[in-house]
C-alpha cells in the first residue's frame, strides 16, 4: 500500500473511530467517573439545545424563501434577461438513471417534465437504464413511443454491467449516459457552456416552473460554471399513502435539506440536482465506483475549481417518493437501508482529504475548514441520537450511592427535561411547516390523516435512534472495516425506486 | 440572498456566543454553584431532595415557605444546616432538620404524611370478646363469650350476621379458630376442646351439635385445625396430638414434648408444623430446638427420631 492509499485507508477509518470513540468512551466513563460524563452531557444537551433553535430559526427563514418563491413565473424572469445571457440558446439535458424501476415510477416523472413551463425543445431527455435490466429495452421503447415529440430530444441509453473500474452503482450509469449526451451534443453541434445537465433521481417530479428557476440562477450567476444547482427535494409523490413512520423521516429529511440550504458554506449537492455540462465534462462526470455520486460530483468541482466552487440554492420544490412497504417492520428497514446509504456519504471524507492532499491552490484555512465540517456533521450524525436518548441516563444508572448524592445528579434529568421541552418547541414549529408543504389531501383520504399528522410527530424521539444514528454508524463502521456497500434501490411504496 | 446570510451569520454568532456564555452557568449550576452578581463569585452550594407519600405538600425551609411542592429539590444551599417543615392539608405535618454538604445532595425521600382523620369505620354490629380475619376469605368472625354468639362479616362490616351459638357452660376460653372449610370452629380452655358448627349448614354430613373433646389429665397448650378441617392438631404439655372433631374420639400421640411450653406455628396449605421443643446436653442443660414436622408424610419416623435423640 502507497502512502497515498495508506492516508485515505487512515482517513477511511477516522469517522467511525471517533463516532465510536465517543460513544464507547462516554459509556465507560458513565461507569468508571458518572460526574466528568454527566457533564459532558449536559454540554452536549445544552449545544443542542441552541443548535436546535439556531436550525429551527433557519429553516422557517428558508420556509419564508420557499414560499416567496412559490409560483413565480420564472420563464417569463428568464425572458425578460438581455438576450446577450444567452437564454434562447440554453438546453436543458435532463437524465434520469434508471436502475430497475417500472413504469409506474418512471412515466409520472416524465408527464411532470413534459409540463414544465418551458420550452419543450430546449429540453433533451436522456433515459439512463441498465443494460442488465431484463425489461429496460422494453420499457425505452414503451416510453419513447409515450412521449415522442415531447421534448426537443429523447435518448435512451444503456449502461453495459461490469465494465472496468466500476462498481454497481448510480453514478456509473449516469455517467454512461452523460457520455452518450456528450456525442449527440458533438452530432448536434451543440455548445456544452449552453448545456445545462440535471441528473434526477427515477421518481423525480419537476415543478413546472423548475426549468425556468434553474435557467436563471444559471444565467444571472456570476460563475455559472462553477457551481451546481440543488432545488429543495420533498417526498409529497405519495406522502398521504404513507405510513406515519415513513412520512415523518421524509418530512424532516426535506427541512435537513432546507436547512442546509442556508448554510452555503455547508451546502452540498444532495439527490436531484443540476450543473454545467461543460463542467461534468472537465470533472470528468460523476464517480462510477461510489454510490454517493451525488455529493461527490459536489467536490469534484470544489476541487477542480481550487475551491472556487459552490451550489447555489434553488427555492423550488422536486418531488420524489417516500419509501415506505407494506408492514412496518419492513418500512422500518426499507427506511433503514436508505438512511444507511445516504450515511454513506461518509466516503467523501477519505476522498475529499485525499483530493486535500493532492491540491495545492485551495487554502489550508479551507482545506481544514471544509474537512472539519464534513468530519463533523457525519460524526454528529452518528452520536447525537445515542448521546440524547440512551447515553444521557447513564450516568444515573450506573453512577452508583456516590454519584446519586451529589447535586448533579439531581440536575441531569432537570437539565434534560429542559431539552426535551425545547425540543417539543421546536417539534410545534416544524409540525407547522410541515403541513405548509404538503400537496393537497386526495379524494379518498380521510380528514383524521391531518390529526394524524401532527400526532406522529411525538414519535420522534423513539423514531430518531432508530434512523438517526444508528445507520450513521452502521456505514462508518462499514467504511471502517473496509466492508465497502454497494448501491441498492429503495422500495418506495409500492415502487422501486 | 445576501440578506439572509447576514441574518444567518449574526444568528450563528449569536448562538455561539449564547453557547459559552451560558456554558459555564449551566454547568455552575449543575455541579451546585451559585453564582454571586454582587460579589461575582461563585459560591459552592448543595441541595435538598424532598419526597413525601402523598406528594403535593408545602415546604417551609428554615421557616419560610418555599414555592415548590413535594416531590422537589431545594437549590442553591449554602452548606449548613436546614429546618425543614413540610405541610399537607388534612395531614400531620412533618419537621426535621437536614445537613447540607457543598456539592452533594440532601435525601429526605422517605417521608410520610399520615391523615389527620384518617378513615376510621366501626365493622361490629354487636359487642364482642375476640375476633378473627381471613383475608382469604374476606370474612371477619366475631365471638362474644358474654352471650356465646358467633358473629360473622365482610371485611368492610357488612353482611354482619350471628352463625352459631357455643356451648352456655363454657368458660375460660383460651383459644379459637375457625376451620378453612368456613363450616365450623372449634374454642379450646385448658382441659376442653369443643367444635361448634355453623348455623344453615344443611350439607354438612356428620354432625350438627357441638363436639366435646375432654382432657382431663393434660393441660391445653394451643390447637390448630388440620388441614382436612376435620382432625385438629392439639398441643398439650406432654405431647402433639392429632385427633378426628368427633365424640369420644382418640388421641394419635404424635412427638412426646420435653418442654410445657413450646411455641408452634401450622402451615396448612404445606402440611408443615413448626414447634420448638427443650434437649439436655451431657451437662444437663436444657437448650431449644425447633422442629418441623411433616404432617403430609408419615409422622412416626419424626417420632423415634426425636426419641432416639432424647435417649
Amino acid at each position: 500500500m502507497n502512502k497515498r492509499a495508506f492516508l485515505r485507508r487512515v482517513m477511511e477509518i477516522v469517522p467511525g473511530g471517533l463516532s465510536w470513540g465517543i460513544i464507547l468512551g462516554l459509556i465507560i466513563l458513565s461507569i468508571i467517573h458518572p460526574v466528568i460524563s454527566a457533564l459532558i452531557i449536559i454540554t452536549f444537551d445544552f449545544y443542542w439545545i441552541i443548535r436546535t433553535i439556531y436550525l429551527t430559526t433557519l429553516l422557517i427563514m428558508a420556509h419564508q424563501r420557499l414560499f416567496r418563491q412559490k409560483n413565480k413565473d420564472w420563464l417569463q424572469c428568464c425572458l425578460e434577461l438581455p438576450a446577450i445571457q444567452g437564454f434562447s440558446a440554453l438546453y436543458q439535458l435532463v437524465i434520469f438513471p434508471v436502475y430497475n424501476e417500472g413504469l409506474e415510477v418512471l412515466r409520472p416523472s416524465l408527464e411532470a417534465l413534459s409540463k414544465s413551463h418551458y420550452p419543450k425543445e430546449k429540453i433533451i431527455l436522456v433515459m439512463a437504464f441498465e443494460e442488465r435490466n431484463l425489461l429496460a429495452h422494453e420499457t425505452a421503447a414503451i416510453l419513447e413511443n409515450e412521449f415522442t415529440g415531447k421534448f426537443g430530444a429523447h435518448l435512451s441509453t444503456f449502461h453495459p454491467d461490469g465494465l472496468a473500474g466500476e462498481a454497481r452503482t448510480k453514478g456509473a450509469n449516469a455517467t454512461w449516459s452523460a457520455r452518450e449526451a456528450k456525442k449527440f451534443l458533438d452530432m448536434q453541434g451543440i455548445d456544452y457552456e449552453k448545456v445545462i445537465v440535471s441528473c434526477f433521481d427515477a421518481d423525480t417530479c419537476v415543478e413546472a416552473e423548475y426549468f425556468g428557476c434553474l435557467a436563471y440562477h444559471f444565467l444571472t450567476s456570476a460563475k455559472p460554471h462553477q457551481a451546481s444547482y440543488q432545488p429543495m427535494p420533498v417526498y409529497n409523490n405519495n406522502i398521504w399513502q404513507a405510513p406515519s413512520f415513513a412520512r415523518l423521516i421524509e418530512i424532516s429529511s426535506s427541512f435537513c435539506q432546507l436547512i442546509e440550504s442556508m448554510r452555503l458554506e455547508k451546502f452540498v449537492t444532495f439527490s436531484s440536482h443540476s450543473m454545467s455540462f461543460k463542467t461534468l465534462v472537465e470533472v470528468g462526470y460523476w464517480p462510477t465506483n461510489m454510490i454517493s455520486d451525488d455529493s461527490v460530483i459536489y467536490w469534484k468541482g470544489y476541487l477542480h475549481y481550487n475551491g472556487d466552487y459552490r451550489v447555489v440554492p434553488l427555492y423550488i420544490t422536486v418531488s420524489m417518493d417516500v419509501a415506505y412497504s407494506n408492514n412496518l417492520w419492513k418500512t422500518i428497514l426499507v427506511q433503514y437501508k436508505q438512511k444507511r446509504r445516504w450515511a454513506w456519504g461518509v466516503e467523501n471524507f477519505p476522498f475529499v482529504v485525499d483530493g486535500f492532499m493532492q491540491n495545492k491552490n485551495i487554502s489550508l484555512l479551507n482545506k481544514l475548514r471544509r474537512s472539519f465540517h464534513l468530519l463533523e456533521s457525519h460524526v454528529t450524525w452518528a452520536v447525537w441520537a445515542f448521546i440524547l436518548v440512551v447515553i444521557g441516563y447513564l450516568p444515573l444508572l450506573f453512577g452508583g450511592v456516590f454519584f446519586s448524592q451529589t447535586a448533579i445528579a439531581y440536575n441531569l434529568p432537570k437539565i434534560a427535561g429542559l431539552l426535551f421541552r425545547f425540543t417539543l418547541l421546536t417539534s410545534l414549529t416544524w409540525i407547522f411547516l410541515s403541513w405548509t408543504i404538503l400537496p393537497p389531501r386526495p379524494k379518498g383520504i380521510s380528514w383524521l390523516k391531518h390529526v394524524l399528522l401532527v400526532l406522529e410527530w411525538f414519535f420522534v424521539p423513539f423514531i430518531i435512534l432508530i434512523v438517526g444514528s444508528i445507520p450513521a454508524l452502521d456505514a462508518q463502521s462499514r467504511l471502517m472495516m473496509a466492508k465497502y456497500m454497494e448501491f441498492n434501490s429503495t422500495l418506495k411504496g409500492n415502487k422501486v425506486v | 440572498m445576501l440578506n439572509f446570510q447576514k441574518i444567518r451569520s449574526l444568528l450563528f454568532y449569536l448562538s455561539l456566543s449564547l453557547f459559552f456564555a451560558g456554558l459555564p452557568f449551566i454547568l455552575s449550576f449543575a455541579l451546585g454553584y451559585k453564582f454571586n452578581p454582587h460579589t461575582l463569585k461563585f459560591t459552592k452550594t448543595g441541595l435538598i431532595f424532598v419526597k413525601t407519600q402523598p406528594d403535593g405538600a408545602k415546604v417551609y425551609l428554615n421557616g419560610k415557605l418555599t414555592a415548590e411542592k413535594t416531590p422537589t429539590s431545594l437549590h442553591e444551599l449554602v452548606p449548613g444546616t436546614y429546618k425543614i417543615a413540610i405541610e399537607l392539608k388534612q395531614h400531620y405535618p412533618w419537621k426535621g432538620e437536614a445537613y447540607v454538604e457543598a456539592g452533594k445532595a440532601c435525601r429526605l425521600d422517605k417521608i410520610i404524611l399520615f391523615p389527620l382523620r384518617p378513615n376510621l369505620l366501626q365493622l361490629n354490629q354487636e359487642k364482642f370478646s375476640s375476633f378473627h380475619i381471613d383475608f382469604e376469605k374476606k370474612f371477619i368472625y366475631y365471638l362474644d363469650q358474654e352471650t356465646n354468639v358467633v358473629y360473622r362479616s365482610n371485611l368492610e362490616g357488612g353482611n354482619f350476621e350471628d352463625i352459631a351459638s357455643l356451648p352456655e357452660k363454657f368458660t375460660s376460653i383460651v383459644g379459637w379458630q375457625v376451620a378453612d372449610d368456613k363450616n365450623k370452629l372449634f374454642i379450646f380452655n385448658q382441659h376442653q376442646i369443643v367444635v361448634v358448627f355453623f348455623d344453615n349448614q344443611a350439607d354438612y354430613g356428620y354432625a350438627d351439635s357441638a363436639v366435646f373433646l375432654d382432657y382431663p389429665q393434660e393441660k391445653i397448650i394451643n390447637v390448630f385445625w388440620y388441614a382436612d378441617s376435620y382432625h385438629l392438631i392439639v398441643f398439650t404439655d406432654k405431647y402433639i396430638q392429632i385427633i378426628e372433631s368427633r365424640t369420644q374420639a382418640h388421641p394419635i400421640n404424635l412427638v412426646k414434648l420435653n418442654k410445657e411450653a413450646t411455641v408452634a406455628f401450622y402451615d396448612s396449605k404445606e402440611n408443615l408444623l413448626y414447634f420448638s421443643d427443650n434437649q439436655k446436653n451431657i451437662n444437663g442443660r436444657a437448650y431449644n430446638n425447633l422442629y418441623k414436622l411433616d404432617l403430609s408424610s408419615s409422622p412416626v419416623l419424626l417420632e423415634k427420631l426425636m426419641k432416639k435423640d432424647n435417649e
